[in-house]
Formats: structure tokens, sequence, C-alpha cells
């Protein structure tokens, strides 16, 4: 069985493109444009990475994160994106995300952080 | 009775004869007589009377002439009279005009001598009145000598008769401006005092104007007798005798070396604050730059990535133009990066480089654009010199930025196509690189805006390498300089420290 991977971010050809190097390793993947669409599509348990931008209008990634841990969830996170300030690799993992990484990501530095997410929450359980 | 008389002169008296005796005779005669009196006497009272009558007639004739006469008489009188009266008053009127006459020549003669009088006080008035203006125009030109001696100008006096141009006066403040003494100035040629320091153009310039017979404001770096600067506001102006001609100019001069500071410090502060708002809205500007830039660069990083993926084991042609195209996100990614690095005023990293080291790995990157345009580089690097610390990248993005520029200066032209990159030891603190070029120089009024942002002279340039190229050499503690060579083109400059903290 394959493993989900939710991907969050305003820009559709990051989504779609990431999706197809994803895809490439075996990943479900279903993206998302903004936050609301995630949480009106996917229910809090459902399993799966997220994949989550930070710099989005409307909710942005910090706020989504925070209604994750709110919900009970246990889902792996891991941020994305473009800038790097606000110390953001330090913040995510304060917020308890898998980790950050700055775009353009690398695909198998990618892979293998969400497999890290993964075995995180598998170990938890 | 009386008309019975007065009505009977005429008849002749008849005397009736009668006789008579003697005595009686005698009586009658007496009697007679007497009747004969009063006959007479009644004849002559008849006459009379008649005389009487006509003797009132003429007296009444002659009263009336009498009368007539009288009137006549006092008519004439009256005039003679009036005549007299008419004398007298003219003789009285002639003896007030006499003395008319005379109480005016006595005004006159008072009047001649109160003139007599005036004249003399006028002439004494004019005479006080020359003393007066004699001294007047003596205390104008005492106060007026004494304001030129006074004033903090210096002030001095051309005479432009004489082909020499000599200086004829000059004001202590100018002996005390210049630190020239009075022997050193009078007499000798105005333009000697410039010596070779001066800015040529500048006393090219009062040349011109003294021989069009125009006058001159200007400023000009003038230098005091032991060479010392000093910034001085000139004003130089024809002065001109009664023909119009002109014979002498008089110069003012005022040291603006003070106020110049202060100028260049107000713009000094001016440039730190505009650069402070330019850099903060370039980084604005390039943050949100990098942004839109990073979403393409990660999509065409994933999936080229992807791609290599799904030709893992095969196509190894197009697997090749994959990798090529990875490395070119990431080299686009870096640039942005550092970019916002710059911008955001994070600290670079600084490690140890030797700078010629540097120059010739930055050289090398692209030395086949230097072939192309047929250029060469000379080198003339100093191996003596101490590592600096810095950011690699940074510097040799900086290099970069120089050596294009000094190529695209002398991409138009044939002969010159000689770039040389030159490292020495400025001081003990300071190592220089200079990148020179044979190009076209750089026009006097670019250079003030050489490294402003986005200024540029490149019809598709940006305006950013020089001012990223000067934000990164400050950085770095050091400084970057253009000045234009004095046979051809540019030279570019700049300073870095040797002993940079590490971890600064």
């Amino acid at each position: 069985m394959s493993l989900n991977v939710y991907i969050v971010d305003d820009d559709e050809s990051v989504c779609r493109a990431l999706r197809t190097l994803l895809m490439t390793y075996d990943f479900e993947v279903k993206t998302f444009n903004s936050a609301k669409s995630f949480f009106e599509n996917v229910a809090h348990d459902d399993p799966g990475c997220l994949l989550l931008d930070i710099h989005m209008p409307g909710v942005d990634g910090w706020e989504v994160q925070k209604r994750i841990l709110k919900s009970g969830s246990t889902r792996p996170v891991i941020f994305i994106s473009a800038e790097k300030n606000d110390n953001a690799s330090i913040r995510a993992l304060q917020v308890g995300a898998v980790g950050f990484l700055q775009k353009p990501v690398n695909g198998q530095t990618l892979v293998d952080l969400i497999n890290v997410g993964f075995q995180l929450t598998s170990e938890a359980k | 009775m009386k008309n019975k008389i007065i009505t009977k002169p005429k008849q002749a008296i008849r005397i009736p004869l009668i006789k008579v005796t003697r005595n009686n005779l005698e009586e009658q005669v007496r009697q007679q007589t007497d009747k004969l009196r009063i006959r007479d006497g009644q004849l002559r009272q008849g006459a009379d009377r008649e005389k009487l009558g006509a003797d009132r007639e003429r007296l009444g004739a002659d009263r009336e002439k009498l009368g007539a006469d009288r009137e006549k008489l006092a008519e004439e009188k009256a005039r003679q009279q009036t005549d007299k009266l008419k004398i007298r008053d003219g003789q009285l009127r002639q003896g007030a005009d006499r003395e008319k006459l005379g109480a005016d020549r006595e005004r006159l003669g008072a009047d001649r001598e109160k003139l007599g009088a005036d004249r003399e006080k006028l002439g004494a008035d004019r005479e006080k009145l020359g003393a007066d203006r004699e001294k007047l125009a003596e205390e104008q030109i005492y106060i007026r000598t004494k304001a030129m001696e006074s004033t903090l100008d210096g002030i001095f006096i051309i005479d432009v008769k004489n082909s020499d141009f000599p200086i004829i006066y000059a004001n202590p403040s100018f002996y005390s401006l210049t630190g020239y003494s009075k022997s050193e100035v009078i007499g000798k040629n105005y333009f000697l005092l410039y010596k070779a320091n001066a800015d040529l153009r500048v006393v090219e310039e009062i040349k011109q104007t003294m021989r069009y017979g125009k006058s001159f404001h200007g400023e000009m770096l003038n230098f005091k007798k032991d060479g010392k600067k000093f910034w001085s506001s000139l004003r130089i102006a024809p002065i001109r005798n009664t023909d119009g001609d002109i014979t002498h100019y008089v110069v003012a001069q005022t040291d603006i070396t003070l106020m110049k500071k202060r100028d260049s410090e107000i713009e000094e502060q001016r440039e730190d604050l505009l650069h402070v708002t330019r850099v903060g809205k370039l980084a604005e500007f390039v943050s949100s730059l990098a942004h839109e830039i990073s979403q393409p660069l990660t999509a065409i990083l994933s999936y080229a990535q992807a791609a290599q993926r799904l030709l893992k084991g095969k196509e190894p042609q197009l697997q090749e133009i994959l990798r090529y195209i990875i490395n070119d996100d990431q080299r686009a990614s870096e640039v942005i990066r550092r970019l916002r690095v710059l911008l955001k005023k994070n600290k670079p990293t600084f490690e140890p480089i030797d700078i010629n080291v540097l120059i010739n790995d930055t050289v090398n990157l692209i030395m086949t654009h230097i072939t192309v345009k047929n250029k060469v580089v000379k080198f003339e690097l100093n191996s003596s010199l101490p590592m600096i610390h810095g950011d690699r990248i940074q510097l040799q993005q900086v290099l970069l930025n120089l050596i294009s520029n000094s190529l695209e200066a002398m991409e138009e032209s044939r002969d010159y196509n000689e770039l040389v990159i030159r490292t020495s030891r400025k001081n003990n603190d300071m190592i220089m690189v200079e990148v020179k070029d044979l190009g076209c120089g750089i026009p006097k009024e670019n250079m003030k805006k050489l490294f402003a942002h986005f200024f540029t002279s490149k019809p598709d340039g940006l305006g950013m390498g020089l001012s990223i190229s000067r934000s990164i050499v400050e950085a770095h503690g050091g400084h970057l300089e253009a000045k234009n060579n004095p046979d051809r083109g540019a030279t570019f400059y700049f300073t870095i420290p040797i002993n940079m903290k590490k971890d600064q």
C-alpha cells in the first residue's frame, strides 16, 4: 500500500511538479492550493504526510500546523518555503514539524525527510 | 396913489400964473416954491420912483446878473477851488510818492546791504561746503579704505593696463588667507600665485574672463603659501575708467572651506540616507522578485528530477540534459539566495581567502567569454599579499562585475583590448585590487551616479551590478571607487581589510 502525501501550496505549478516527482517514488499524492481546501477534503485522522508551504495568502503554513496540532492529529508535517527567514527551520521543529526545506527542494532530500516523518509517526504509535 | 404918480411921470408940470402981492407974492412964491418944491418933490419923487423902479428893475436885473455872476463866480470859485484842491491833491500825492520813493530807496539800500551780507555769507558757506566736501570725501575714502582693510574677504586689485597683470593692492585678509607677504604679492602676476596645483580649467576660465572684460563668479581650490588647500569663492569684476575702458580688476575671495565641508557632510548624510532608502526598497523589490522566481525554479527542479527518475537506466543523452537543467536551476537558486543574503544584511560567511587565487578562479570562469571577445587579461598580482577574510562568492561577484564592465567598455574598440588586474598592499590594514581597462572611460556627469542603484549606461543593463558590488565591498569593511585613467579608459579599485575578524 502506497503512503499518502498531501501538498498544500498556493502555486499550482509547484504542486503539480512536486506531485510528479513524488509519484516517481510511489507516493499517493494529493495537492491543495489553499489551507481551506485541504481541511475541507482531508479529515484530521486521514493518514499521510503533509508538505506545507509557509507563505500563502489567507491561512499560512504556521496557522495550518497550529490547527492540525489542535485537532489532535499526529500527521507528520514538512515545511517548505522559498525564503529562509525568521529562523524558519528552528521554528518548524519547535512547532512539532519533521523539518524545513528551502525551495527549490532536492527530490531525494525531500523523500528522505518524508520517510523520516512516516517513521516518527509509526514509532509514536 | 402911488400907481397914479407912477402913471404920470411923463406929463410936463404946468405952473399957474397968478397975480400976487409982494407978501402975497412972496408967499405965493414960497407957496409956489413950496408947491413947486413939493411938486418938484413930487415930480422928483415920481421920477425917483420911476428911477427907483427902473433902478429897482435895474437892481433886479443887476441882482439877477449878480446872482448869475455870483453863481458864475461861485462856480468859478468852486472850479478854482477844485483846481486848487486838485493841485493840492496832486501836491499831496506827489509828496506821498516822494515819501514812498524815499522809503523804497531806503529799503533798497537795506536790501542791497543784506544782499551783500548774504553774498558774503554765501561765500563763507561755499567755502565751508567745500571744506565739508573735502572732509566728507576724505572720510569716505577713509571708510572705504578701512572697509577694504577690515573685511574678512581677501580683496586685491590687478592692473590690466600692464600686460603682466600685476597685483597693485591686496588687503590684509588676502595676506592672512594666503599666507603670502606683501612683497610676495604686490607687483607680481596674479596667476603665478596659483602655481601648478590649481585647477587649470578654472584658471583658464578666469583668464578668459579678463581677456573679454567680463565678470567671474566661481569656486576654486586654492593653495596657501605653505601648500595647504582651501576652497575659495571668487568674484572678479572689472573696474572701468571714465572712458569706459577697463583698467583694473578687483577680486574678492572668500574662504569657503568650512562651508564646503559642512555641505559635503550634509551631502554624505543625505547619501547615507538615500542609500538606506534605496537598499530598503531594493531589498523589498528583490525579496518579492526572489519569491516569484523561486516558485518556477522549484517546479523546474522537481520536474527534472522526476524525469530523471523516470528515465533511470535509459536515454543517457536525455539524462545528461536533465542533469544540466538541474545544475542551472540550482545555480539560479544560488544567485537568488545570495542576493537575498546580501540585501537582508544577513552576515555573510567569512573565510580566509587568497585574493590572487580568487582572481584567477574568477577569470577562469569567464575565460571563454574573454577569448570570444578578443580581449586579453594581464595580471599584475603581488604574490606576497596576506590572506584576507571575506565571503568568497560575494567577492567573486564583485570581481565578475568589474571585469565584465571593463570588457563591455572595450567592446567597441579593436585597438584597445587589454584588461589589467592588479593586486597590491595599500597599507598595513588593507590590500587593494584594481581592474583597469582601456575603454571609453566614464563621462564626468556619470561619475557621481555610478554606484547608485538602477543607474546604468548600458542599453540592457539593470543598474544593479556596481551598487551591489559596492555594498559587498563595504560590508567587508573596504571601499570601491572608480577613476578615469590619465591616458585612456577607467580603473575600478577596491580595498579589503586584512585583519577582519572571522565572526564579523
